[in-house]
């Protein structure tokens, strides 16, 4: 990297200790730049702040607000915006990377609070957000500040495009292929196997509609089983389904990301039945990084993800009958599933973090020319330079 | 008194909307320069290398010579002629690799990939630059932008027709 190691500040909007996909790109970017040889410094909500890795800074406790269809902790006000100032003047920064800035959050603050080179990724894809039209006329001057804007899809940035009316590069969100080109098939999920991994409990996860689906399914494929992988409790699950269901199900709780990539080669297919609310569908990318054959809802960030159904199969999202046509389809053909599996690990080398990292800090380097470095836009003030003030 | 009140905080605040909006138009203003400048570097680092592809061993006499021709061309080419020039270089580049896969000399090799690296950012650097021109153009056009002059004496930015230049 010709312009030297570099301090890059980096807000993630959300709890740092609540799993979801912004704050898994967000902790696998850092690692990857301070592996690098950068100071990477991450400002992230947390409730616990001993459990912190080194590199984050805790912007006090998130506070849960629905949002998107999900559940989302987020924290902002007063005593929080002064926290963020400080960072930024106590951190020196070349640039600062803002994840999600156009939702009342930390980034916001920070976009609003800091001058220079700034990089803002979009991860949203949803054009029901109707109150993003109300606030434009607020964030559009805060967003402008941005010297580069990112959207992790070509989704995300038609969500921009329409809500915020501007144009973004797509850089999508990255994984470890390598862990998965050495998986290895584990003896207990293969076979006619379903797999599934999320927090099921979610609705918009939608493993509703694949149980529904499976009564369908079970007529044409008698020994079908589904391998379910993930936080929450399964009795619940359990209760409401049909008896005769029951004992083809089995959850695993929370697996490593060593035992994902092995699910991931071991399941015949990998279903992804999710109803909405997902920006880019990082675990589809992990699904054909580890070469299993993939059946996801049409959903847009699932539809450009899978190059529209050239790396995998899509169904119609929220139709059972659909899902079980499609499964029994490929279940009959299988090497029509082993091509797409093909097909779809090569692709997945695209998504490898040492193509992404480096597009991204290709944005950087372009972000940063002929500045000088991060400071506070309270700062630059006439009447404070007037004043003698310095913060 | 509180007419007069009211008359000065509505005087306060207009003055302080005022001062904002002119940080804001002063910062793209800074935009537009900054991204036209990266711009620029990088389409002159690929004309650097048009030249060196055309004096090495890929290249026939014909295409060194139109190579060389147009990369010059580029590099010198007025802000107004820019884009064609850059469009010709693309045009006599895109012939000559379109053969990429036969090279096999590990020197010519590398340059074809440094020019796909380049050809990447150059699209970003493009997009970076249309965008804050635009972003610049429509806060310009903004009433009171306009009626106190805020922009005072920046040059109106250009719009750069380079979609579509590099690919």
């Amino acid at each position: 990297m010709p312009l030297g190691k570099k301090r890059i500040g980096i807000v993630c909007p959300y709890g740092w200790d609540t799993p979801g996909g912004v704050q898994s790109h967000v902790r696998d970017l850092a690692e990857y730049l301070i592996a690098q040889g950068h100071t990477v410094s991450v400002l992230a909500p947390a409730i616990n702040e001993d459990a912190l890795p080194e590199y984050v800074t805790s912007a006090g406790r998130p506070i849960s607000i629905p949002y998107n269809g999900a559940v989302a902790r987020i924290l902002f006000g007063p005593v929080v915006f002064a926290r963020v100032k400080s960072w930024i003047s106590n951190g020196n920064f070349d640039l600062l990377h803002l994840h999600e800035p156009a939702i009342p959050s930390i980034s916001l603050l920070a976009c609003w609070a800091a001058e220079g080179p700034l990089v803002g990724t979009f991860h949203a894809a949803s054009t029901r957000q109707k109150i993003a039209f109300a606030i434009t006329p607020f964030i559009e001057p805060v967003i402008e500040k941005l010297t580069a804007r990112i959207a992790v899809s070509e989704a995300a940035r038609e969500t921009l495009q329409i809500h915020l009316d501007t144009d973004a590069v797509v850089v999508p969100n990255g994984i470890y292929a390598k862990r998965y080109a050495n998986a290895q098939v584990d003896e207990r999920w293969s076979g006619n196997t379903i797999g599934f991994i999320g927090r099921f409990e979610e609705p918009r996860k939608g493993l509703s509609i694949l149980i529904d689906a499976l009564p369908r399914i079970i007529t044409a494929i008698p020994d079908v089983r589904v391998i379910v992988a993930g936080p929450g409790n399964p009795a619940d699950v359990l209760e409401e389904m049909q008896p005769e269901l029951r004992n083809r199900f089995t959850f695993l709780g929370r697996i490593s990301e060593q035992e994902k990539a092995n699910f991931m080669s071991s399941v015949a297919i990998y279903v992804a039945p999710n109803t909405g609310g997902e920006s880019f569908g990082i675990i589809l990318a992990e699904a054909l990084a580890g070469g299993a054959s993939v059946l996801a809802s049409d959903i847009p960030a699932f539809d450009s993800l899978l190059g529209h159904g050239k790396y995998g199969t899509l169904f119609q999202s929220e139709s059972s009958a659909d899902l079980s046509s499609k499964a029994i389809e490929l279940f009959g053909n299988p090497s029509k599933r082993k091509e797409l599996a093909l097909k779809g690990s090569e692709y997945a080398k695209s998504f490898d973090w040492d193509v992404v990292a480096e597009s991204i800090y290709d944005i950087y380097e372009m972000a940063m020319v002929g500045s000088t470095g991060v400071t506070l836009s309270s700062d630059n003030r006439a009447w404070n330079k007037l004043l003698g003030r310095n913060s | 008194m509180n007419k007069y009140f009211v008359g000065f905080s509505a005087i306060a605040i207009l003055g302080w909307y005022l001062s904002f909006l002119a940080t804001r138009l002063d910062r793209l203003h800074g935009r537009v320069e900054t991204s036209w400048a990266n711009l620029d570097g990088l389409l002159q680092r690929r004309a650097a290398i048009a030249i060196e592809i055309a004096r090495s061993e890929i290249a026939d006499p014909a295409s060194a010579l139109l190579l060389t021709f147009t990369a010059h061309q580029a590099r010198e080419a007025s802000v107004r002629d820019r884009s064609q020039a850059e469009s010709g270089l693309t045009g006599a580049l895109g012939i000559l690799l379109e053969n990429a896969e036969s090279i096999s000399s590990p020197i010519e090799l590398s340059l074809v990939q440094e020019l796909d690296e380049l050809t990447a950012k150059i699209k970003v650097a493009i997009a970076m630059h249309i965008e804050a021109v635009t972003r610049t153009q429509m806060v310009r056009k903004k009433f009171l932008i306009r009626v106190f002059r805020l922009a005072g004496h920046a040059p109106e930015p250009m719009i750069y027709e380079f979609e579509g230049d590099v690919f």
